[in-house]
């Protein structure tokens, strides 16, 4: 089963979610699309994956009119991990983009709140440490 | 302007306070199945160290027998660490024997209650400090 | 006039976490609000990865102590769907019990709470009195008031027999009195109902840009509960109704609450009285799963829980991502502040129900066995105890 949302396709995993991946630069332009379909920003997580040099982040949307989980999978290389700020679009998702630049380090341009400290104790901070990626040493 | 709780708060004055002066008064009514202090039957275990490694704080270390035993092969058994136990049970419900005697005791701050080893030898004939 | 820079927080006697509002104040009037957490972080994440499936569940039951149950039942539900099981459904019945339970005694203390963050120490006592009789109801199911414990992958640990099930449902219509009361209490007294109303309102037009979850979102009109719109455990079978009010205001969501009690009191009810016969306890523990990934989201008494929980194969989980319902209703209800007085701030802030240390578990941070677990069987033997 698929649902089209805008011009993207998603498609059905498991019961109840949908999965759509889409490019950097189309990010913004899904995340407006599917807050159309009455959704609420749910989560966002950043995953590792050092073996092959990226780091995919999954936004997780819920969707009130399709009782049906959304999910925008987009995937950005991990040493430079510049993605575009969402927080303009739907404000929920700042403290999202906030723990995934404190703890894995992905930098969200154009979102002014980014610090570190945020979430990680003072002494990963100091030592410049991203402690959820895999090869942190913590 | 309505105090909705006056009724109750008069009938209080009444009524017996529900403060238990514990440790003076020592009835706590604890419910049947509570989770407290617990501890491996050594003539029931088989020395098969699941306990220790599904345990989640790292409460148990394995040690040896002070005397062979039959159904022990390996001549280890589980020895309990009170203070780092979070009584989940887990090592309760993964034995393969159900070796552990379990109990409801749960007072257990102070500084003599260290470990099980010797609740464990006690249930052994003949066992006791090594 | 000036503006004042007041930091409410992170010990304060009206929050009961540490956490810092940075509140700026020109005179009585709020301006502005940022809040900053970090002081109760404790790197569950991290912890996650470098733990085996089965130490993870007790893991994921410790990220909070009031909602341990729904944390565990989203962590286990996910582990089960990657490992392809499915509980029978006796362990779903009971694994609802204690969860429903756990929703009226959650729902119970923040309303305590609210009471005594406006001075109304009395009413605090008195719910906390009437909440024991929920957490003995706890213990006699589980074996302790707090932590539950009692999901295992593939059913659950104990199972209740019929002298419990005549213990709960006695105990039960003792405690729907309490909370009718408390209920008619919230509605009728004057100073509750003067405090509460018109503060920190939240319409409805911007609940859902804000992502907030749970009873607050319900409190601003619209019906968004997981329990049926993605159900889970017993809950397809277990009648309910979702409750919401359309005033958006703190008042309404201590209403939705008390409400949602209960509610959860009448589910308890048709759970004990209807819980099917079979097995509940499962035999053999599976240890592996298989490559994938998974979303899980149950309700918590705050909001909507979700784990996002990926699998490449083996023994421990590649990544766990956990987002508590405290996250998003706490950091993103910033601006909900501006214009009200000072003595609103921690009305507002409660009427959330914060829990901090859901909101901040995530990753590393465990300097002392910071290396593998894992031990040979020979290695084990070698270990002594001193």
């Amino acid at each position: 089963m698929e649902i089209n949302v805008g011009r993207f396709v998603f498609k059905e995993v498991s019961p109840r979610r949908y999965v759509a991946s889409v490019a950097l630069s189309e990010l913004r332009e899904a995340v407006g699309a599917v807050v159309m379909e009455d959704s609420y920003f749910s989560a966002l997580t950043a995953v590792d994956l050092p073996k092959d040099g990226k780091i995919e982040l999954d936004y997780v949307f819920w969707s009130i009119k399709h009782r049906v989980a959304l999910i925008i999978k987009v995937t950005v290389d991990r040493n430079n991990a510049v993605v575009p700020t969402v927080i303009d679009i739907v404000p929920g998702a700042l403290g999202g983009e906030l723990e995934a630049y404190d703890l894995m380090g992905v930098t969200f341009e154009g979102n002014n709140r980014l610090r570190r400290g945020f979430l990680a104790p003072e002494d990963m901070v100091e030592k410049g440490i991203y402690p959820l990626r895999k090869d942190s040493g913590v | 302007m309505r105090l909705a709780i006056f009724g109750e708060v008069l009938a209080n004055l009444f009524r017996k306070p529900v403060t238990l002066k514990y440790p003076v008064a020592r009835e706590v009514r604890v419910a049947p199945g509570f989770r407290g202090k617990h501890y491996a039957d050594l003539m029931k275990c088989i020395g098969c160290s699941l306990c220790a490694v599904d345990c989640p704080a790292n409460a148990i270390a394995m040690d040896k027998l002070p005397q062979p035993l039959k159904h022990n092969q390996r001549g280890i058994f589980p020895v309990v660490d009170y203070g780092k136990c979070v009584y989940c049970y887990q090592c309760v419900f993964v034995c393969p024997v159900k070796a552990y005697i379990v109990t409801e005791v749960f007072e257990m701050a102070d500084y003599t209650t260290g470990t099980s080893r010797d609740l464990s030898l006690s249930t052994v004939k003949g066992g006791g400090s090594v | 006039m000036v503006v004042v820079e007041i930091p409410i927080g992170p010990q304060h006697p009206a929050l009961h976490e540490p956490i810092m509002l940075k509140v700026r104040a020109e005179g009585e009037e709020v301006v502005e609000v940022s809040v900053n957490t970090g002081y109760n972080h404790r790197g569950v994440e991290k912890l996650l990865e470098k733990n085996s499936w089965v130490r993870g569940m007790y893991i994921a039951d410790r990220v909070c102590g009031i909602c341990n149950a729904v944390h565990m039942q989203t962590y286990v539900q996910g582990v089960e769907k990657l490992m392809d099981i499915e509980p029978p459904p006796r362990a779903n019945y009971i694994r609802t019990l204690v969860m429903e339970l756990e929703r009226i005694h959650s729902h119970m203390l923040v309303v305590a709470v609210m009471a005594e963050v406006i001075g109304f120490d009395t009413l605090f006592m008195m719910i906390m009195r009437d909440r024991e009789r929920v957490m003995y109801l706890k213990e006699l199911v589980t074996g302790n008031r707090v932590h539950a414990d009692i999901h295992m992958l593939g059913g659950v640990k104990r199972d209740i027999d019929e002298a419990k099930r005549d213990k709960i449902l006695k105990e039960l219509g003792v405690i729907e009195e309490r909370i009718k009361h408390y209920k008619k209490v919230f509605e009728t007294d004057y100073t509750i109902v003067k405090r509460l109303s018109e503060a920190g309102i939240i319409k409805r037009s911007e609940a859902l840009r804000l992502s907030i979850v749970g009873p607050t979102l319900r409190a601003s009109g619209i019906k968004s509960d997981v329990r049926s719109d993605d159900p889970y455990a017993a809950y397809p079978e277990v009648p309910f109704n979702v409750i919401s009010r359309d005033e958006g205001d703190s008042w309404a969501r201590m209403m939705v609450r008390l409400e949602e009690a209960l509610e959860s009191v009448n589910m308890v009810r048709y759970i004990v009285e209807k819980i099917p016969q079979g097995p509940a306890i499962p035999k053999a523990i599976p240890r592996a799963a298989k490559p994938g990934e998974v979303i899980s989201r149950v309700e918590a008494p705050r909001g909507e829980l979700l784990y996002h929980i990926i699998s490449i194969g083996g023994a421990n989980p590649y990544r766990v991502k956990i987002r508590t319902p405290s996250f998003l209703n706490i950091l993103n209800t910033e601006k909900v502040y501006i214009g009200h007085r000072l003595a609103d701030v921690p009305v507002i802030f409660v009427s959330y129900d914060p829990c901090i240390s859901c909101t901040e578990r995530v990753v590393v941070i465990d300097e002392k066995n910071g290396k593998k677990t894992y031990m040979s069987m020979r290695d084990l033997a070698k270990v002594r105890v001193e």
